[in-house]
Protein backbone atom coordinates (compact mmCIF):
# COMPACT_ATOMS: atom_id res chain seq x y z
CA UNK A 1 0.00 0.00 0.00
CA UNK A 2 3.06 2.14 0.39
CA UNK A 3 6.35 2.27 -2.00
CA UNK A 4 9.20 4.84 -0.63
CA UNK A 5 11.71 4.58 -3.31
CA UNK A 6 14.82 7.11 -2.66
CA UNK A 7 13.26 9.69 -0.53
CA UNK A 8 15.27 12.83 -0.06
CA UNK A 9 14.31 15.98 1.80
CA UNK A 10 17.09 18.69 2.10
CA UNK A 11 16.05 21.78 4.39
CA UNK A 12 17.54 25.45 3.91
CA UNK A 13 18.13 26.48 7.30
CA UNK A 14 18.95 29.77 8.81
CA UNK A 15 22.13 29.37 10.46
CA UNK A 16 22.55 32.71 13.86
CA UNK A 17 25.36 32.38 16.17
CA UNK A 18 24.34 33.55 19.75
CA UNK A 19 25.02 37.52 21.05
CA UNK A 20 23.50 40.77 20.04
CA UNK A 21 26.06 41.48 17.41
CA UNK A 22 25.52 38.73 15.36
CA UNK A 23 21.36 39.39 15.91
CA UNK A 24 22.24 42.40 14.39
CA UNK A 25 24.35 40.93 11.69
CA UNK A 26 21.57 38.62 10.72
CA UNK A 27 19.38 41.74 9.99
CA UNK A 28 21.20 42.46 6.85
CA UNK A 29 23.36 39.20 6.08
CA UNK A 30 21.78 35.89 6.95
CA UNK A 31 24.47 32.74 6.94
CA UNK A 32 22.00 29.41 5.64
CA UNK A 33 22.99 26.10 5.54
CA UNK A 34 20.97 22.91 3.71
CA UNK A 35 20.95 20.26 5.85
CA UNK A 36 20.22 16.85 4.80
CA UNK A 37 17.28 15.24 6.66
CA UNK A 38 16.11 12.34 4.65
CA UNK A 39 18.86 10.48 2.22
CA UNK A 40 17.56 8.19 -0.35
CA UNK A 41 15.24 6.32 1.62
CA UNK A 42 13.26 3.14 -0.25
CA UNK A 43 10.58 0.61 1.78
CA UNK A 44 6.94 -0.44 1.52
CA UNK A 45 4.27 -1.23 4.08
CA UNK A 46 1.81 -4.03 3.21
CA UNK A 47 -1.83 -3.71 3.91
CA UNK A 48 -2.68 -5.05 7.05
CA UNK A 49 0.97 -4.24 8.87
CA UNK A 50 2.68 -2.35 11.18
CA UNK A 51 6.09 -0.91 10.14
CA UNK A 52 8.38 0.28 13.26
CA UNK A 53 10.50 3.69 12.04
CA UNK A 54 13.15 4.21 14.65
CA UNK A 55 16.17 6.55 15.20
CA UNK A 56 17.47 8.73 16.86
CA UNK A 57 16.41 12.50 17.60
CA UNK A 58 17.24 13.97 14.51
CA UNK A 59 17.18 10.70 12.15
CA UNK A 60 14.12 11.60 9.65
CA UNK A 61 11.41 9.58 10.86
CA UNK A 62 8.97 12.69 11.23
CA UNK A 63 10.15 14.26 8.53
CA UNK A 64 9.33 11.04 6.49
CA UNK A 65 6.01 10.15 7.91
CA UNK A 66 5.30 14.33 6.76
CA UNK A 67 6.13 13.49 2.98
CA UNK A 68 4.36 10.36 3.37
CA UNK A 69 1.14 12.30 4.41
CA UNK A 70 1.64 15.03 2.31
CA UNK A 71 2.02 17.91 4.32
CA UNK A 72 5.53 18.45 2.91
CA UNK A 73 7.28 18.06 -0.39
CA UNK A 74 10.31 16.10 -1.10
CA UNK A 75 12.97 17.21 -2.74
CA UNK A 76 13.49 13.93 -4.91
CA UNK A 77 12.60 10.28 -4.95
CA UNK A 78 8.98 8.96 -5.33
CA UNK A 79 5.99 7.65 -2.83
CA UNK A 80 3.30 6.15 -3.83
CA UNK A 81 0.45 5.85 -1.02
CA UNK A 82 -3.01 3.59 -2.84
CA UNK A 83 -1.86 4.71 -6.15
CA UNK A 84 -1.64 8.52 -4.36
CA UNK A 85 1.20 10.92 -4.86
CA UNK A 86 0.54 12.23 -1.58
CA UNK A 87 1.58 16.00 -2.07
CA UNK A 88 -0.85 16.64 -4.32
CA UNK A 89 -3.25 16.64 -1.68
CA UNK A 90 -6.18 14.76 -3.71
CA UNK A 91 -9.65 14.11 -1.72
CA UNK A 92 -9.86 10.55 -2.21
CA UNK A 93 -6.17 10.15 -1.02
CA UNK A 94 -6.92 12.54 2.30
CA UNK A 95 -10.12 10.92 3.36
CA UNK A 96 -7.92 7.41 3.26
CA UNK A 97 -5.30 8.70 5.42
CA UNK A 98 -4.55 9.42 9.02
CA UNK A 99 -1.48 11.53 11.05
CA UNK A 100 -1.76 11.08 14.65
CA UNK A 101 1.12 13.21 16.39
CA UNK A 102 1.99 12.66 19.83
CA UNK A 103 3.67 16.19 20.29
CA UNK A 104 0.54 18.31 18.58
CA UNK A 105 -2.62 18.78 19.37
CA UNK A 106 -5.17 18.22 16.23
CA UNK A 107 -8.41 18.97 17.86
CA UNK A 108 -9.31 22.54 18.31
CA UNK A 109 -8.31 23.22 21.41
CA UNK A 110 -11.25 25.51 22.65
CA UNK A 111 -13.92 22.96 21.92
CA UNK A 112 -15.37 19.49 23.63
CA UNK A 113 -13.92 16.40 21.68
CA UNK A 114 -18.18 16.04 20.48
CA UNK A 115 -18.12 18.97 18.93
CA UNK A 116 -14.94 18.21 16.67
CA UNK A 117 -16.33 14.92 16.23
CA UNK A 118 -19.71 16.71 14.62
CA UNK A 119 -17.07 18.78 12.47
CA UNK A 120 -14.87 15.51 11.53
CA UNK A 121 -18.17 13.75 9.81
CA UNK A 122 -18.87 16.73 7.81
CA UNK A 123 -14.68 17.06 6.55
CA UNK A 124 -14.47 13.16 5.71
CA UNK A 125 -18.39 13.60 4.07
CA UNK A 126 -18.85 10.20 6.39
CA UNK A 127 -22.12 8.25 7.14
CA UNK A 128 -24.02 9.64 10.63
CA UNK A 129 -24.90 6.44 10.70
CA UNK A 130 -21.94 4.73 10.29
CA UNK A 131 -19.85 7.90 12.42
CA UNK A 132 -22.30 7.24 15.31
CA UNK A 133 -21.50 3.28 15.24
CA UNK A 134 -18.02 4.04 15.20
CA UNK A 135 -18.00 6.44 17.44
CA UNK A 136 -19.71 4.21 19.87
CA UNK A 137 -16.71 1.50 19.23
CA UNK A 138 -14.29 3.58 20.03
CA UNK A 139 -14.92 5.50 23.03
CA UNK A 140 -15.82 2.14 24.76
CA UNK A 141 -12.51 0.43 23.63
CA UNK A 142 -10.58 3.80 24.88
CA UNK A 143 -13.02 4.54 27.62
CA UNK A 144 -13.42 7.93 27.59
CA UNK A 145 -16.97 7.85 26.85
CA UNK A 146 -17.62 10.83 30.38
CA UNK A 147 -15.05 13.23 28.97
CA UNK A 148 -16.73 13.53 25.06
CA UNK A 149 -18.58 16.81 26.24
CA UNK A 150 -15.33 18.48 28.01
CA UNK A 151 -12.88 20.67 26.55
CA UNK A 152 -10.33 19.52 24.49
CA UNK A 153 -7.82 22.01 26.91
CA UNK A 154 -9.04 20.13 30.14
CA UNK A 155 -8.46 17.01 29.03
CA UNK A 156 -5.27 15.19 30.77
CA UNK A 157 -2.63 14.60 28.64
CA UNK A 158 -4.12 10.54 28.34
CA UNK A 159 -7.53 11.82 27.43
CA UNK A 160 -6.39 14.15 24.67
CA UNK A 161 -4.42 11.38 23.24
CA UNK A 162 -7.22 8.94 23.03
CA UNK A 163 -9.46 11.67 21.46
CA UNK A 164 -6.92 12.49 18.95
CA UNK A 165 -6.97 9.06 18.04
CA UNK A 166 -10.52 8.90 18.24
CA UNK A 167 -10.48 11.77 16.14
CA UNK A 168 -7.99 10.35 13.64
CA UNK A 169 -9.67 7.21 12.93
CA UNK A 170 -13.44 7.91 12.57
CA UNK A 171 -13.29 8.29 9.15
CA UNK A 172 -12.03 4.42 8.88
CA UNK A 173 -8.58 5.77 7.50
CA UNK A 174 -6.33 2.73 5.39
CA UNK A 175 -3.29 3.88 5.66
CA UNK A 176 -2.54 5.56 9.54
CA UNK A 177 0.84 7.44 10.67
CA UNK A 178 1.71 7.52 14.17
CA UNK A 179 3.95 9.87 15.33
CA UNK A 180 5.18 9.21 18.79
CA UNK A 181 1.80 8.21 19.91
CA UNK A 182 2.20 7.24 23.53
CA UNK A 183 4.98 10.23 24.46
CA UNK A 184 4.25 11.52 27.79
CA UNK A 185 1.69 9.57 29.16
CA UNK A 186 1.64 6.57 31.77
CA UNK A 187 2.11 2.97 31.63
CA UNK A 188 -1.27 2.31 31.79
CA UNK A 189 -2.20 4.66 29.49
CA UNK A 190 0.74 3.96 26.68
CA UNK A 191 -0.87 -0.03 27.33
CA UNK A 192 -4.06 0.85 26.81
CA UNK A 193 -3.10 2.73 23.40
CA UNK A 194 -0.82 0.19 22.20
CA UNK A 195 -3.90 -2.43 22.65
CA UNK A 196 -5.94 -0.46 20.76
CA UNK A 197 -4.00 0.30 17.72
CA UNK A 198 -3.43 -3.84 17.82
CA UNK A 199 -7.11 -3.96 17.78
CA UNK A 200 -7.68 -1.30 14.94
CA UNK A 201 -5.16 -3.29 12.88
CA UNK A 202 -7.27 -6.53 13.39
CA UNK A 203 -10.24 -5.15 12.47
CA UNK A 204 -9.46 -2.51 9.71
CA UNK A 205 -6.18 -4.19 8.48
CA UNK A 206 -4.50 -0.51 7.55
CA UNK A 207 -0.85 0.14 6.51
CA UNK A 208 0.68 1.50 9.33
CA UNK A 209 3.67 3.36 10.17
CA UNK A 210 4.65 3.89 14.04
CA UNK A 211 7.83 6.51 15.19
CA UNK A 212 8.59 5.82 18.52
CA UNK A 213 11.65 6.35 21.09
CA UNK A 214 9.57 3.99 23.45
CA UNK A 215 11.10 0.43 22.57
CA UNK A 216 8.32 -1.39 24.00
CA UNK A 217 5.70 0.77 21.05
CA UNK A 218 8.47 -1.07 19.05
CA UNK A 219 8.31 -4.82 20.37
CA UNK A 220 4.62 -4.70 21.46
CA UNK A 221 3.52 -3.35 17.85
CA UNK A 222 6.00 -3.75 15.14
CA UNK A 223 7.55 -7.11 13.43
CA UNK A 224 9.41 -5.27 10.68
CA UNK A 225 11.56 -2.01 11.56
CA UNK A 226 12.98 0.44 9.53
CA UNK A 227 16.33 1.95 11.16
CA UNK A 228 17.28 5.28 10.42
CA UNK A 229 20.28 7.17 11.22
CA UNK A 230 20.97 10.89 10.78
CA UNK A 231 18.38 10.31 7.75
CA UNK A 232 20.21 7.34 5.95
CA UNK A 233 18.49 4.21 5.73
CA UNK A 234 20.46 1.50 7.51
CA UNK A 235 18.18 -1.69 8.07
CA UNK A 236 15.36 -2.79 6.97
CA UNK A 237 13.81 -6.23 8.28
CA UNK A 238 12.31 -8.43 11.31
CA UNK A 239 13.03 -6.67 14.45
CA UNK A 240 14.28 -10.13 15.91
CA UNK A 241 17.22 -9.46 12.99
CA UNK A 242 18.29 -6.04 14.32
CA UNK A 243 20.69 -8.52 17.43
CA UNK A 244 22.21 -10.47 14.99
CA UNK A 245 23.27 -7.81 12.29
CA UNK A 246 24.29 -5.45 15.12
CA UNK A 247 25.60 -6.30 18.12
CA UNK A 248 28.91 -7.19 18.39
CA UNK A 249 28.33 -8.27 21.97
CA UNK A 250 26.95 -11.26 24.34
CA UNK A 251 25.51 -11.34 27.78
CA UNK A 252 27.03 -13.83 30.05
CA UNK A 253 24.79 -14.68 33.11
CA UNK A 254 26.40 -15.36 36.00
CA UNK A 255 24.28 -17.36 38.93
CA UNK A 256 26.01 -17.17 42.08
CA UNK A 257 25.80 -19.63 44.78
CA UNK A 258 27.76 -17.26 47.55
CA UNK A 259 28.98 -13.85 47.30
CA UNK A 260 32.09 -13.52 45.38
CA UNK A 261 34.64 -10.47 45.57
CA UNK A 262 34.63 -8.63 42.39
CA UNK A 263 38.34 -7.10 42.56
CA UNK A 264 39.26 -10.80 41.73
CA UNK A 265 37.83 -10.17 37.92
CA UNK A 266 39.63 -8.70 35.54
CA UNK A 267 38.14 -5.15 35.41
CA UNK A 268 38.43 -4.71 31.44
CA UNK A 269 35.27 -6.94 31.64
CA UNK A 270 32.53 -4.84 31.80
CA UNK A 271 29.79 -5.74 34.19
CA UNK A 272 26.28 -4.58 33.49
CA UNK A 273 24.25 -5.98 35.85
CA UNK A 274 24.53 -6.63 39.67
CA UNK A 275 21.68 -8.07 41.67
CA UNK A 276 23.76 -10.09 44.05
CA UNK A 277 22.61 -13.43 43.12
CA UNK A 278 23.22 -12.51 39.46
CA UNK A 279 26.06 -10.93 37.56
CA UNK A 280 25.59 -10.06 33.93
CA UNK A 281 28.76 -9.29 31.60
CA UNK A 282 28.98 -7.61 28.04
CA UNK A 283 31.63 -9.22 26.34
CA UNK A 284 32.32 -9.27 22.32
CA UNK A 285 31.38 -12.30 20.40
CA UNK A 286 34.74 -13.30 19.77
CA UNK A 287 36.25 -12.90 23.47
CA UNK A 288 33.06 -15.32 24.89
CA UNK A 289 35.55 -18.19 25.06
CA UNK A 290 38.27 -17.17 27.27
CA UNK A 291 36.28 -14.52 29.37
CA UNK A 292 33.74 -17.89 30.19
CA UNK A 293 36.93 -19.58 31.11
CA UNK A 294 38.55 -16.55 33.40
CA UNK A 295 34.81 -16.35 35.18
CA UNK A 296 34.85 -19.76 36.18
CA UNK A 297 38.66 -19.99 37.37
CA UNK A 298 37.44 -17.07 39.64
CA UNK A 299 34.23 -18.47 41.04
CA UNK A 300 34.57 -22.06 41.25
CA UNK A 301 30.80 -23.39 41.32
CA UNK A 302 29.45 -20.86 39.06
CA UNK A 303 26.43 -21.08 36.53
CA UNK A 304 27.27 -19.47 33.41
CA UNK A 305 24.87 -18.77 30.45
CA UNK A 306 25.86 -17.18 26.97
CA UNK A 307 22.89 -15.13 25.65
CA UNK A 308 21.87 -12.42 23.19
CA UNK A 309 21.08 -8.98 23.92
CA UNK A 310 18.12 -7.34 24.22
CA UNK A 311 16.80 -5.53 20.92
CA UNK A 312 16.43 -2.51 22.75
CA UNK A 313 19.82 -2.04 23.84
CA UNK A 314 21.19 -3.01 20.51
CA UNK A 315 19.54 -0.46 18.99
CA UNK A 316 20.77 2.19 21.67
CA UNK A 317 24.33 0.99 20.93
CA UNK A 318 24.02 0.94 17.50
CA UNK A 319 22.54 5.08 18.28
CA UNK A 320 24.98 6.16 20.35
CA UNK A 321 28.16 4.45 17.85
CA UNK A 322 27.24 6.42 15.18
CA UNK A 323 25.75 9.62 17.38
CA UNK B 1 -19.58 21.14 1.13
CA UNK B 2 -22.43 23.80 1.41
CA UNK B 3 -22.95 22.06 5.11
CA UNK B 4 -19.58 21.63 5.81
CA UNK B 5 -19.20 25.46 5.23
CA UNK B 6 -21.97 26.40 7.65
CA UNK B 7 -20.78 23.68 10.31
CA UNK B 8 -17.32 25.06 10.25
CA UNK B 9 -18.76 29.05 10.83
CA UNK B 10 -21.07 27.44 13.40
CA UNK B 11 -18.04 25.83 14.60
CA UNK B 12 -16.42 29.31 15.50
CA UNK B 13 -19.61 30.92 16.53
CA UNK B 14 -19.38 28.23 19.55
CA UNK B 15 -15.75 29.19 19.88
CA UNK B 16 -15.96 32.85 20.07
CA UNK B 17 -18.38 32.14 23.19
CA UNK B 18 -16.47 29.45 25.02
CA UNK B 19 -14.46 32.35 26.94
CA UNK B 20 -17.25 34.79 28.31
CA UNK B 21 -15.07 37.65 29.30
CA UNK B 22 -13.11 38.41 26.24
CA UNK B 23 -16.66 37.98 24.67
CA UNK B 24 -18.20 40.52 26.35
CA UNK B 25 -15.32 42.66 26.41
CA UNK B 26 -14.70 42.10 22.27
CA UNK B 27 -18.83 42.92 22.21
CA UNK B 28 -19.25 45.95 24.57
CA UNK B 29 -16.29 47.45 25.66
CA UNK B 30 -14.12 47.84 22.34
CA UNK B 31 -17.38 50.12 20.71
CA UNK B 32 -17.23 52.59 23.96
CA UNK B 33 -13.16 52.49 24.10
CA UNK B 34 -13.51 53.67 19.66
CA UNK B 35 -16.58 55.62 19.93
CA UNK B 36 -15.39 57.33 23.50
CA UNK B 37 -11.94 58.73 21.55
CA UNK B 38 -13.78 59.65 18.67
CA UNK B 39 -16.44 61.87 20.28
CA UNK B 40 -14.53 63.39 22.10
CA UNK B 41 -11.57 63.87 19.44
CA UNK B 42 -14.14 65.52 16.98
CA UNK B 43 -16.50 67.33 19.87
CA UNK B 44 -12.23 68.81 20.64
CA UNK B 45 -12.24 69.74 16.63
CA UNK B 46 -15.42 71.45 16.17
CA UNK B 47 -15.24 73.56 19.40
CA UNK B 48 -11.65 74.75 18.24
CA UNK B 49 -12.73 75.60 14.94
CA UNK B 50 -15.47 77.27 15.39
CA UNK B 51 -17.16 75.75 11.94
CA UNK B 52 -20.57 74.13 11.67
CA UNK B 53 -19.09 72.10 8.85
CA UNK B 54 -16.25 70.06 8.30
CA UNK B 55 -15.96 68.43 5.09
CA UNK B 56 -19.30 68.68 4.72
CA UNK B 57 -20.29 67.11 7.93
CA UNK B 58 -22.14 68.34 10.64
CA UNK B 59 -20.99 67.66 14.02
CA UNK B 60 -24.00 65.41 14.35
CA UNK B 61 -23.33 63.31 11.32
CA UNK B 62 -19.81 63.03 12.37
CA UNK B 63 -20.98 61.55 15.32
CA UNK B 64 -23.49 59.00 13.43
CA UNK B 65 -20.57 58.57 10.71
CA UNK B 66 -18.25 57.10 13.81
CA UNK B 67 -21.18 55.03 15.18
CA UNK B 68 -21.85 53.32 11.51
CA UNK B 69 -18.09 52.64 10.83
CA UNK B 70 -17.15 51.62 13.76
CA UNK B 71 -19.93 48.78 14.00
CA UNK B 72 -19.24 48.04 10.38
CA UNK B 73 -15.81 47.80 10.21
CA UNK B 74 -15.82 44.86 12.87
CA UNK B 75 -18.37 43.39 10.47
CA UNK B 76 -16.20 43.58 7.57
CA UNK B 77 -12.41 42.76 9.48
CA UNK B 78 -13.83 40.26 11.76
CA UNK B 79 -12.19 39.52 15.12
CA UNK B 80 -9.62 36.96 14.35
CA UNK B 81 -8.30 38.07 11.24
CA UNK B 82 -4.79 39.83 12.52
CA UNK B 83 -2.39 36.46 12.10
CA UNK B 84 -4.71 33.65 11.78
CA UNK B 85 -3.39 31.91 8.27
CA UNK B 86 0.25 33.52 8.77
CA UNK B 87 0.01 32.01 12.84
CA UNK B 88 -1.09 28.26 11.32
CA UNK B 89 1.91 28.59 9.00
CA UNK B 90 4.17 30.04 11.43
CA UNK B 91 3.17 27.25 14.23
CA UNK B 92 2.48 24.16 11.86
CA UNK B 93 -0.79 24.65 12.74
CA UNK B 94 -1.23 24.56 8.74
CA UNK B 95 -0.37 20.61 9.08
CA UNK B 96 -3.49 19.84 10.65
CA UNK B 97 -5.43 21.75 7.62
CA UNK B 98 -3.58 19.47 5.41
CA UNK B 99 -4.65 16.57 6.08
CA UNK B 100 -7.84 17.19 5.82
CA UNK B 101 -9.86 16.51 2.35
CA UNK B 102 -11.31 20.12 2.05
CA UNK B 103 -9.68 23.08 0.99
CA UNK B 104 -7.22 25.28 3.32
CA UNK B 105 -8.51 28.62 2.52
CA UNK B 106 -12.09 27.81 2.47
CA UNK B 107 -12.06 26.47 5.50
CA UNK B 108 -10.41 30.05 6.78
CA UNK B 109 -13.03 31.84 5.25
CA UNK B 110 -15.62 30.01 6.84
CA UNK B 111 -13.95 30.36 10.46
CA UNK B 112 -13.44 33.89 9.82
CA UNK B 113 -17.26 34.64 9.09
CA UNK B 114 -17.71 32.56 12.18
CA UNK B 115 -15.37 35.49 14.06
CA UNK B 116 -18.01 37.94 13.27
CA UNK B 117 -20.60 36.93 15.40
CA UNK B 118 -19.33 39.99 18.49
CA UNK B 119 -19.47 42.44 15.75
CA UNK B 120 -22.83 40.94 14.57
CA UNK B 121 -24.27 41.76 18.05
CA UNK B 122 -22.24 44.50 18.79
CA UNK B 123 -24.56 45.98 15.28
CA UNK B 124 -28.14 45.34 17.14
CA UNK B 125 -27.18 46.51 20.30
CA UNK B 126 -25.57 49.66 19.69
CA UNK B 127 -27.80 49.94 16.68
CA UNK B 128 -30.58 49.89 18.94
CA UNK B 129 -28.84 52.07 21.55
CA UNK B 130 -26.84 54.41 19.63
CA UNK B 131 -30.10 57.12 19.06
CA UNK B 132 -30.30 57.48 22.48
CA UNK B 133 -26.61 57.85 23.64
CA UNK B 134 -25.44 60.21 20.90
CA UNK B 135 -26.62 63.40 18.88
CA UNK B 136 -27.75 62.12 15.80
CA UNK B 137 -28.65 64.14 12.87
CA UNK B 138 -32.75 65.36 12.94
CA UNK B 139 -32.93 63.86 9.53
CA UNK B 140 -31.97 60.31 8.53
CA UNK B 141 -32.24 59.15 4.91
CA UNK B 142 -31.62 55.43 6.27
CA UNK B 143 -34.44 53.68 4.53
CA UNK B 144 -35.00 49.52 4.11
CA UNK B 145 -33.67 50.13 0.52
CA UNK B 146 -30.39 51.40 2.27
CA UNK B 147 -30.09 48.75 4.81
CA UNK B 148 -30.44 45.73 2.63
CA UNK B 149 -27.96 47.12 0.08
CA UNK B 150 -25.33 48.11 2.79
CA UNK B 151 -25.52 45.08 4.37
CA UNK B 152 -24.86 43.00 1.00
CA UNK B 153 -21.82 45.28 0.20
CA UNK B 154 -20.62 44.70 3.75
CA UNK B 155 -20.65 40.72 2.97
CA UNK B 156 -18.77 41.98 -0.62
CA UNK B 157 -16.42 44.08 1.81
CA UNK B 158 -15.57 41.07 4.14
CA UNK B 159 -14.16 38.96 1.25
CA UNK B 160 -12.74 42.19 -0.23
CA UNK B 161 -10.71 42.82 3.56
CA UNK B 162 -10.17 38.80 3.65
CA UNK B 163 -8.38 38.58 0.13
CA UNK B 164 -6.53 42.13 0.80
CA UNK B 165 -4.94 40.44 4.34
CA UNK B 166 -4.68 36.78 2.59
CA UNK B 167 -1.56 37.55 0.42
CA UNK B 168 0.55 39.54 3.10
CA UNK B 169 -0.26 36.50 5.74
CA UNK B 170 1.18 34.34 3.57
CA UNK B 171 3.71 35.96 2.84
CA UNK B 172 4.97 33.75 6.16
CA UNK B 173 5.93 30.91 4.32
CA UNK B 174 9.24 32.93 3.60
CA UNK B 175 9.09 35.64 6.54
CA UNK B 176 8.00 33.36 9.15
CA UNK B 177 6.49 36.57 11.69
CA UNK B 178 4.56 39.18 9.07
CA UNK B 179 2.41 40.69 12.38
CA UNK B 180 3.83 44.48 11.61
CA UNK B 181 2.49 43.48 7.63
CA UNK B 182 -0.62 42.85 8.89
CA UNK B 183 -0.68 45.57 11.34
CA UNK B 184 0.81 47.82 8.94
CA UNK B 185 -2.30 47.05 6.57
CA UNK B 186 -4.52 47.07 9.11
CA UNK B 187 -3.69 51.01 9.56
CA UNK B 188 -3.52 51.75 6.22
CA UNK B 189 -6.61 50.23 4.84
CA UNK B 190 -8.36 51.93 8.40
CA UNK B 191 -6.85 55.10 7.41
CA UNK B 192 -7.14 55.02 3.08
CA UNK B 193 -10.86 52.95 3.81
CA UNK B 194 -12.54 55.71 5.83
CA UNK B 195 -12.31 53.74 9.24
CA UNK B 196 -9.99 56.58 10.92
CA UNK B 197 -11.25 59.65 8.75
CA UNK B 198 -14.00 60.11 6.17
CA UNK B 199 -13.33 60.37 2.85
CA UNK B 200 -14.47 63.94 2.31
CA UNK B 201 -11.60 65.14 4.33
CA UNK B 202 -9.08 64.10 1.81
CA UNK B 203 -8.38 65.92 -1.10
CA UNK B 204 -10.39 65.39 -4.33
CA UNK B 205 -6.88 64.24 -6.35
CA UNK B 206 -6.57 61.94 -3.37
CA UNK B 207 -10.35 60.57 -4.00
CA UNK B 208 -9.80 60.03 -7.24
CA UNK B 209 -7.01 57.91 -6.38
CA UNK B 210 -8.17 56.27 -3.99
CA UNK B 211 -11.55 55.23 -6.06
CA UNK B 212 -9.26 52.77 -8.10
CA UNK B 213 -8.04 50.74 -4.71
CA UNK B 214 -9.83 48.53 -3.25
CA UNK B 215 -9.86 50.33 0.18
CA UNK B 216 -11.99 53.00 -0.22
CA UNK B 217 -14.82 50.45 -0.75
CA UNK B 218 -13.82 48.98 3.05
CA UNK B 219 -15.35 50.92 5.48
CA UNK B 220 -16.19 54.49 3.62
CA UNK B 221 -18.62 53.05 0.32
CA UNK B 222 -21.29 50.74 2.83
CA UNK B 223 -21.43 53.75 4.92
CA UNK B 224 -22.29 56.08 2.82
CA UNK B 225 -25.14 53.93 1.07
CA UNK B 226 -26.61 53.15 4.76
CA UNK B 227 -26.88 56.31 5.07
CA UNK B 228 -28.30 57.49 1.57
CA UNK B 229 -25.27 59.50 0.22
CA UNK B 230 -24.29 57.05 -2.63
CA UNK B 231 -26.78 57.01 -6.11
CA UNK B 232 -27.33 53.36 -7.50
CA UNK B 233 -25.23 53.84 -10.28
CA UNK B 234 -22.16 55.08 -7.99
CA UNK B 235 -22.95 51.65 -6.01
CA UNK B 236 -23.34 49.64 -8.93
CA UNK B 237 -19.56 50.57 -10.10
CA UNK B 238 -18.11 50.20 -6.62
CA UNK B 239 -19.48 46.53 -7.01
CA UNK B 240 -17.72 46.06 -9.69
CA UNK B 241 -14.30 47.41 -8.74
CA UNK B 242 -14.88 45.17 -5.68
CA UNK B 243 -15.45 42.13 -7.53
CA UNK B 244 -12.42 43.20 -9.70
CA UNK B 245 -9.99 43.75 -6.55
CA UNK B 246 -11.25 40.18 -4.94
CA UNK B 247 -10.81 38.38 -8.39
CA UNK B 248 -7.04 39.99 -8.63
CA UNK B 249 -6.19 39.16 -5.11
CA UNK B 250 -7.59 35.53 -4.68
CA UNK B 251 -5.76 35.03 -7.69
CA UNK B 252 -2.50 36.30 -6.36
CA UNK B 253 -3.38 34.48 -3.59
CA UNK B 254 -3.51 31.40 -5.41
CA UNK B 255 -0.37 31.97 -6.57
CA UNK B 256 2.01 32.61 -3.48
CA UNK B 257 -0.18 29.77 -1.62
CA UNK B 258 0.99 27.47 -4.76
CA UNK B 259 4.60 28.51 -4.24
CA UNK B 260 5.01 29.03 -0.44
CA UNK B 261 3.43 25.77 -0.16
CA UNK B 262 6.67 24.01 -1.42
CA UNK B 263 8.80 25.68 1.08
CA UNK B 264 6.13 24.50 4.19
CA UNK B 265 8.11 22.41 6.53
CA UNK B 266 5.58 21.63 9.35
CA UNK B 267 7.20 22.68 12.31
CA UNK B 268 6.52 22.04 15.91
CA UNK B 269 6.32 18.24 15.27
Amino acid sequence: MIHVKNLRKEFTVHRKPPGIIASMKALFIRDTITKVAVQEVSFHVAEGEILGLIGANGAGKTTIVKMLSGIIHPTSGSVDVMGYNPWQRQKNFCRQIALIMGQKAQLWWDLPAADCFLLLREIYQVDPKKHQEMLEFLLSILDVRDEINIQIRRLSLGERMKMELIAALLHKPKVVYLDEPTIGLDLAAQRAIRNFILGYRDSVKPAMILTSHYMEDIERLCKRVVILLNGKFVFDGALQDVVQQFSAHKIISVKLHKPVDLTRLNPEIELIEDHGDELKFRVMAEDVAHVSQHLLAKIPGANLAVGEMNTADVIEELFQEKA
Amino acid sequence: MTLLFFKIVNLELRKQMSYRVDFWVNTVVSFFAAMGVMYFLWDAIFTASETEIIGGYSQKEMILYYVLVILIAKLVRGSNQMTGIAGDIYTGELTKYHLFPTPYLTFKYAEHLGSLLPALIQLVLFGALSPFIFAFPDSLNITPLSIITCANVVLLANLLFFTLTLPLQLVAFWADNVWSLVVMNHFISGLLGGAMLPLELFPDWARTVLNFTPFAYLYHFPVRILTGHIQAEQIWIGVGVMICWIIILSAGSWFIWRKGNKLYTGVGI
